[in-house]
């Protein structure tokens, strides 16, 4: 395996750059694994009020130490601008007045002009608040119309109005079954671009190298069989994308807790033929031999192109139809059709998504046919002969 | 049992219209170093290429170590080394992984190409450069290092293409003796160049090519026994009246004479004492003289008379 630890020991040198692409993207899902999180996953939020209670009873101040529990209790001068000016600059959320005789109609089984109230219209507090405070009413109510004591009906109400539900934030087809979480997609979407600068940096620069005219010809001139040269090439390379897809994946796993669950393995996949093709690219690409800079300037070019022209940046739903035509002969936009099929930004279908997996899979076998017919006319008598033939007329 | 390492029968070559090897034949014994002459162009590379099975060829055959050789004759290929013009060594690794890489394309075992790489690390005297980067190394280390990558494996004939192009002369002297030493243990050596002076320094038997034919082949001795010239004497005289010119001329054994820039060049054919004849007519006829040198027949000289040009003209 002499070619594959010298590929091992080359590819040690162009590590760096790989891992700054491959860093900043973690990075970059570490933030919108955050930023998701915060968007998609349900969490108890408070209020910050501020309560006047006018009748100072213990029913009306039970009432402002039960609001104080599951909200922020703020403090206001009893003064309308002053309200209002909170309201306006969001240091309050809702201004509540307990209106005077709160407890007597309330044991009387009234609940009509109990509160008075400042608030910003059609604010989510404003229906928040509104319904809190109608189901704490109506249920002193119901406890007090069976017979319970005004103390009794309030702890009952507290009691049964503290239970929290357990929400879990799913996305579910359909037929309503669910598949993963909602942050799984937007992991994958920006894998390609990730993909390709990382793999083709590393495995273009290591094939390169080793087929070096002065060193391939070295080693042509050995006793290793060709055949066992394209494996262990092939081997290495392989063993590089395999492990960049590797890392991703497992990293993907710790940033997204449970992104691996039903539907989530369509991704997987997904994502590792997309990294076979990205392999395919980067042999093509460095059949051609290009220097570093030139080579850098292609893994730009077509990082950059497929991540913009196949929906990988932007959403396909905003490119143009003469754009998502054009994409439709580059490999990210099928990788980014099955993503979005997977995540239901677009109709889901298996035969869909199996389709996809198809066309990215003829990408590669095209790849691999281009890559052996360069390297035939590269390698062959007449390609050799015709630069003897230079230096003879030199 | 036949001694022949290298057998190559009417060997052709053409890309398109240009003859790049004409019939060309060849047959090298075990434990020569074997020289291949030639201006740029003349096939030398061509020719190498084919015997590495590199490059096919429109006719002729070619034999190694009695076999026919084929792109996939692996048995053959174990037993030779190539090192080429240009340093062919990766930027990446360091001398000693290098040279391990290009060994173990031979050997697999471990220990054998430990035991191997030291060794050659050793002979091409890289020891304190193990660890370095091929960048780090001078021009004539990085030959070193190109030779060494070459030979770790131990290889039964060893083919050198110009090795020592763009090196100083320290470091091509160390460059020859290795090669003689490698022959010395016992490998048969192919060394092709356009430097006649290293070829007739190293080489025991040399092939002068020209426009992909073999235009002569032996020893050195031999090659310069085919030409006519044996020995030029050139003396430093201002003025040389034509009568004196004339009875230089007509002495025996010389076929040419000139006169110019204040130097007279007698070209002589065999014969001895023609030095002292020279002088005698000079002293004879009071003629003043500076100094006087003799020259025996260099290669140049045989590929002058053979071709018709100079070997060095036709590099440029």
């Amino acid at each position: 395996m002499q070619v594959f630890k010298a590929m091992t020991r080359v590819m040690r040198k162009r590590l760096l750059s790989a891992m700054i692409y491959i860093i900043v993207f973690l990075v970059i899902s570490v933030f919108i694994a955050n930023v998701s999180n915060k968007d998609n996953k349900f969490e108890l939020t408070k209020l910050r009020i501020c309560v006047f209670d006018e009748d100072d009873t213990p029913e009306s101040r039970a009432l402002t130490e039960f609001i104080g529990k599951s909200n922020d209790l703020v403090e206001l001068e009893n003064d309308r601008d002053t309200m209002i000016d909170a309201l306006y600059y969001m240091q309050v959320n809702y201004v509540l007045t307990i209106n005077k005789g709160y407890a007597e109609k309330i044991a009387a089984g009234d609940t009509a002009d109990l509160f008075g109230s400042y608030h910003i219209d059609e604010s989510y507090s404003v229906v928040y608040m509104g319904q809190f405070l109608d189901e704490y009413t109506t249920s002193v109510k119901a406890y007090l119309a069976m017979g319970r004591t005004m103390d009794e009906a309030v702890a009952a109400t507290e009691e049964s109005l503290s239970q929290e539900t357990q929400v879990d934030m799913l996305r579910v087809d359909k037929a309503g079954n669910s598949h993963f979480s909602v942050d799984f997609s937007m992991y994958f979407q920006y894998m390609p671009y990730v993909l390709v600068s990382a793999v083709m940096i590393v495995i273009c620069q290591v094939l390169v190298t080793m087929s070096r005219k002065d060193i391939r010809f070295r080693t042509n001139c050995s006793c290793l069989r060709d055949s066992e040269y394209t494996f262990q090439l092939f081997f290495g390379s392989g063993l590089f994308v395999l492990g960049v897809w590797l890392l991703l994946m497992i990293v993907g796993a710790v940033i997204n807790e449970e992104m691996y669950s039903g539907r989530a393995w369509l991704a997987v996949f997904n994502s590792l033929i997309f990294s076979v093709v990205v392999a395919a690219i980067a042999v093509f690409v460095s059949s051609f031999e290009p220097k570093d800079n030139v080579l850098n300037l292609i893994t730009q070019i077509l990082g950059l192109g497929m991540s913009f022209l196949c929906g990988v940046f932007i959403p396909t739903s905003m490119l143009s139809g003469s754009v998502l035509s054009a994409a439709r002969f580059m490999p990210a936009y099928w990788y980014i059709k099955a993503n979005n099929m997977i995540a239901d930004i677009q109709p889901y279908s298996f035969e869909g998504v199996m389709k996809c997996y198809g066309v990215q899979l003829l990408f590669v076998a095209a790849l691999v046919l281009l890559t052996l017919l360069v390297r035939r006319v590269k390698y062959s008598g007449a390609a050799i002969g015709t630069s003897v033939k230079k230096a003879a007329v030199s | 049992m036949s001694n022949t390492v290298v057998k190559i029968k009417d060997l052709v070559k053409r890309y398109g219209d240009l003859i790049a090897l004409d019939h060309f034949s060849l047959e090298i014994e075990q434990g020569e170093i074997f020289g291949l002459l030639g201006p740029n162009g003349s096939g030398k590379t061509t020719t190498i290429n084919c015997l590495l099975s590199l490059l096919s060829f429109d006719k002729g055959d070619i034999e190694i170590f009695g076999k026919k050789m084929t792109p996939v004759s692996y048995d053959i290929k174990k037993e030779i080394g190539i090192i080429m013009q240009n340093v062919a060594v990766f930027e990446e690794l360091t001398v000693y992984e290098n040279i391990d890489y290009f060994c173990g394309l031979y050997i697999t075992d471990k220990a054998k190409r430990r035991a191997c790489v030291e060794e050659a690390i050793k002979f091409v005297g890289l020891e304190d450069f193990r660890r370095f980067y091929p960048k780090k190394l001078s021009g004539g280390l990085l030959r070193r290092l190109n030779i060494a990558c070459g030979i770790a494996h131990k290889p039964k004939l060893i083919i050198l293409d110009e090795p020592t192009v763009a090196v100083d002369p320290q470091s091509r002297n160390r460059i020859l003796e290795g090669i003689q030493q490698l022959n010395r243990d016992g490998a048969t050596v192919i060394y092709t160049s356009h430097y006649m002076e290293e070829v007739e320094q190293i080489c025991t038997r040399i092939a002068i090519m020209d426009k992909g034919r073999k235009v002569a082949e032996g020893t050195k001795d031999e090659l310069k026994r085919m030409i006519k010239n044996t020995e030029t004497i050139t003396i430093e005289i201002l003025e040389l009246p034509e009568k004196v010119y004339g009875e230089i001329s007509s002495l025996p054994h010389v076929y040419d004479t000139s006169h110019s820039d204040g130097k007279l060049s007698v070209y002589c054919s065999g014969g001895k004492h023609n030095l002292t004849r020279v002088l005698d007519v000079l002293q004879k006829n009071e003629l003043g003289f500076g100094r006087v040198y003799t020259e025996l027949p260099t290669l140049n000289d045989v590929f002058l008379e053979i071709t018709g040009t100079a070997l060095r003209d036709k590099e440029d």
